[in-house]
């Protein structure tokens, strides 16, 4: 076995050169490009970290606002609320006002119609007293004597078996509207003497005047009450009618 | 058949006799430096396979570097580099028919033995100054500076006889085999010489890194941070086969 100093050398100059070699054209260019990737993948981290903190900012600031706008607008539903029920109210206190002054119109009105109509009635009423006694006057004989004779004269106009009928009932009596005078007494008798009567005197001061026969089976009206009786009657049909 | 014991003479250049190994590195340099410039012209951030098994091997490399020397890989990259993709291509030089592995060598294992001891030396000194690199053959005692000494020479040496023994081996009864039987029996003796070839680059590479590591650190067990098992073995009880 022998050492070859001269292989010795050139080798150590051959691995010398290559560690050179090696180190231009490998190692460094190959730690460059991992460098290169690293500080690419740490700017990308970087660029993520910021879009990161950007995106929790905005995140953050969108949930402000969010919960400023909801805020915001249950302010806004209360005052609506608070608004609505204030408007609400006038508008209820507004038509209590209306409907006062309406119910207060009407019954304005209706007092004026009905005092209008009370007047119109009472004017009415006192045309057709006017009338009533007009014509219920008109219609009164002057004396006792003018009654005793309508009463004689109705006692004629009735069928013998209503006259019959009447003057056969028990409890005959003459009615006037005053105490009959003895004159005034014989008088009456004397126009009903035809009839062959006795009636008994009797006093109704409802007669107003008048002289009258009633009996048990009934009566002849010949008063001036009965005559405003049936002239009001008569009245108020055409009243009706008209 | 020619003993691998000696180099054998090629050409002569001027008066230098030029042999078969050196001729051998030069074809493993031209070949390093043909793959260096066609993957440099490739390099790109978005790395294709090769780039990425080139970046992995790099990466690797430093995490090494990094668990047996703490601070920057750099600074160790190129040399341990070097170093393991020389000895390995070296030794799978051999696969060619008719060649001869550079390291099967003892002049081509004695040149890298000594860049690892010069190496050592230049980082001891700059990193610990020239006292404190010297103060560390004191370490543990002034009494072991003779030991200390011994071991710097002997522990380069057994470096340089590892390799070359492991290989020249290899070499000779791959040769033997040949010689022997024919053509195809030493295929199996080569493929586990590939294999032999891989773990005495890796070996070589691994304890240059813990030389270099101790003679920074100014002690013998530089490696303070975790380690892979293969690698805790290969720092505290280093092969001698």
């Amino acid at each position: 076995m022998t050492f070859d100093w001269t292989t010795f050398a050139l080798q150590l100059i051959n691995v010398l050169i290559l560690l050179a070699i090696l180190r231009h054209f490998l190692f460094r260019p190959v730690a460059g490009i991992i460098a290169a990737r690293q500080k690419a993948t740490d700017e990308a981290m970087d660029r993520a970290s910021t879009a990161e903190a950007a995106a929790k900012a905005a995140e953050a600031r969108a949930r402000t606002e969010a919960e400023a706008t909801a805020s915001a607008r249950h302010e806004a539903l209360s005052k609506a609320q608070a608004e609505a029920e204030a408007a609400r109210a006038q508008m209820i206190d507004k038509a209590r006002t209306e409907a006062a002054q309406i119910v207060a119109r009407g019954e304005a009105e209706r007092a004026a119609q009905d005092g209008a109509a009370e007047a119109t009635a009472l004017a009415r009423a006192r045309d057709l007293a006017g009338v009533i006694a007009a014509r219920a006057l008109a219609a009164q004989p002057r004396d006792l004597a003018g009654y005793a004779a309508r009463l004689s004269g109705a006692l004629g106009a009735m069928t013998p078996e209503e006259r019959a009928a009447l003057l056969g009932g028990a409890d005959l009596r003459l009615v006037s509207a005053a105490e009959l005078t003895p004159e005034e007494m014989t008088a009456a008798r004397a126009a009903l003497s035809d009839f062959h009567i006795d009636p008994a005197p009797e006093t109704d001061p409802a007669l107003i005047a008048g002289l009258e026969l009633r009996s048990a089976a009934g009566a002849v009206r010949n008063s001036l009450a009965h005559d405003l009786e049936v002239i009001a009657a008569a009245l108020g049909k055409e009243t009706v009618d008209a | 058949m020619d003993t691998p014991l000696i180099a054998q003479h090629a050409f002569d250049i001027g008066p230098l006799a030029i042999t078969w190994p050196v001729v051998t590195t030069w074809g493993v340099m031209a070949g390093l430096t043909a793959v260096s410039l066609i993957l440099r012209g490739r390099l790109a951030l978005r790395p294709g396979r090769v780039q990425a098994v080139v970046e992995l091997i790099v990466t690797s490399l430093d995490s090494e570097i990094q668990a047996t020397i703490p601070g920057d890989p750099g600074r160790f990259r190129v040399l341990i580099g070097t170093l393991l993709i020389f000895v390995l291509c070296a030794n799978w030089s051999s696969l060619i028919p008719g060649v001869e592995p550079p390291t099967a060598h003892l002049e081509t294992d004695a040149a890298l033995a000594l860049i690892v001891f010069v190496a050592g030396l230049y980082w001891g000194i700059r990193e610990q100054g020239l006292g404190g690199w010297l103060r560390s053959f004191a370490q543990p005692s002034w009494v072991m500076i003779p030991l200390n000494l011994v071991e710097q020479i002997t522990r380069h040496f057994s470096l340089m006889v590892r390799l070359f023994g492991n290989v020249m081996s290899g070499v000779f009864v791959i040769s033997i085999v040949l010689s022997l039987a024919g053509l195809l029996v030493p295929i199996p003796l080569m493929a586990l010489d590939m294999l032999t070839g891989a773990v005495q680059a890796y070996i070589f590479a691994t304890l240059a890194l813990v030389f270099i590591g101790s003679a920074v650190s100014g002690h013998d067990a530089p490696h303070e941070a975790p380690a892979s098992p293969s690698q805790s073995a290969a720092v505290k009880e280093p092969p001698h086969d």
